[in-house]
């Protein structure tokens, strides 16, 4: 019993340190900055290491690219490469495994309406980022970098994020009334 | 131009494949976590709840120490840290459309930032989550995932000219 203890307790709290976004906040932070350190000579831009929107628009465009033929834009690093950035595929794939893993993996359906709001969300996220030139997470990177205009992004974004939810609530009082 | 640990050649050759892993890791933690940067500001907001919101800030402070760190051990590849100090204050990072002044660049930070936050709360969360949700067989998500992808197409062939023919006209232009 005395010897299991300390694993047990190791284990309690690498459970509890995977589970706490703080601990994933740091990992993409370092590890983004490890990736810019290794990659870096395949071509810019710089603090580039992990963005949603940005690696999304390098894979589907760097695809049809070497598949149609065309010439889309998309960022250095991924022109120059073999084959585009592939961590949007990395985390498809990470979460699947994760969820099947603890089984959290549920269909969940909606109507055709919803996944038409959804999908015109999407091309709208994406085309607003791709006008900043990050989505959330490059411009976290991009002020851990030193880009002082991204700061303006967070805080614009803390301020729709505000009225959005402001909306909601007003929304869900009148339904309850 | 700027040379990492790996030369160019290696380096070409390892992009998809860093990217891939990096890119599991950090799905299978987010899966785990339910990691999200407008769930963080949201939960803030209306519950005052902290926990998600810690993941976001802890992101730039760690980026931050990880090119500082990065930038101490192999100071070639980060050209250009500490950005605001050696490229000046509203400068942006490479990476938004068109070669236009800075004022355009700080409307383009706030403009779509604001838009970007508004959209995503009536959505329930930011790309990162709603990939991982898609990964965890939300149909939903899944559809925003599939509005990206063709989003990319849209904005790479349409949408960029547009926005930077609006910038010029409106006088932004260099």
């Amino acid at each position: 019993m005395e010897l299991r203890y300390p694993r047990d307790t190791i284990r309690n709290i690498s459970s509890v340190l995977i589970r706490h976004p703080a601990f994933l906040g740091a990992t993409i932070g370092i590890l983004a900055a490890f990736s810019q350190a290794l990659l870096i000579s395949a071509g810019g831009p710089e603090a580039y290491g992990f963005c949603v929107a940005c690696h999304t628009r390098d894979l589907v465009n760097g695809m049809t690219n070497i598949v149609a033929g065309t010439s889309l834009a998309l960022a250095a690093i991924s022109k120059n490469s073999l084959l585009p950035v592939m961590s949007v595929a990395g985390v498809l794939i990470g979460g699947y495994i994760s969820a099947t893993l603890h089984r959290e993996h549920r269909i969940k359906k909606g109507t055709r309406i919803e996944y038409l709001w959804y999908f015109l969300a999407g091309v709208a996220v994406l085309n607003l980022a791709m006008i900043f030139g990050g989505c959330p997470y490059r411009a976290a990177l991009r002020t851990g970098y030193g880009d002082l205009t991204a700061i303006l992004f967070i805080v614009a974004m803390a301020a729709g994020v505000i009225l959005g939810a402001y909306l909601m609530l007003k929304k869900a009082e009148r339904e309850d009334a | 131009m700027a040379t990492g640990i790996l030369p160019r050649e290696a380096a070409i050759f390892f992009v998809p494949l860093v990217t891939l892993l990096l890119g599991i890791l950090i799905g299978y933690l987010a899966q785990r976590s339910g990691y999200c940067s407008i769930g963080g500001f949201r939960d803030y907001f209306l519950f005052r709840h902290t926990r998600l919101l810690s993941g976001y800030l802890t992101l730039i402070v760690a980026s931050c120490a990880g090119y500082l760190l990065f930038w101490f051990l192999t100071p070639d590849a980060m050209e250009h840290f500490f950005w605001a100090l050696k490229s000046g204050v509203a400068t942006p990072i490479p990476g938004a459309p068109g070669s236009l002044d800075t004022t355009a660049y700080l409307i383009f930070s706030i403009v779509p930032g604001f838009f970007v936050g508004l959209i995503a709360v009536f959505i329930g969360g930011c790309p990162i989550r709603q990939t991982v949700m898609a990964s965890e067989g939300n149909y939903k998500a899944a559809w925003f995932f599939v509005g990206m992808c063709v989003g990319s197409v849209l904005f790479a062939a349409i949408v960029s000219g547009w926005v930077v023919a609006l910038m010029r006209s409106l006088g932004f232009g260099v």
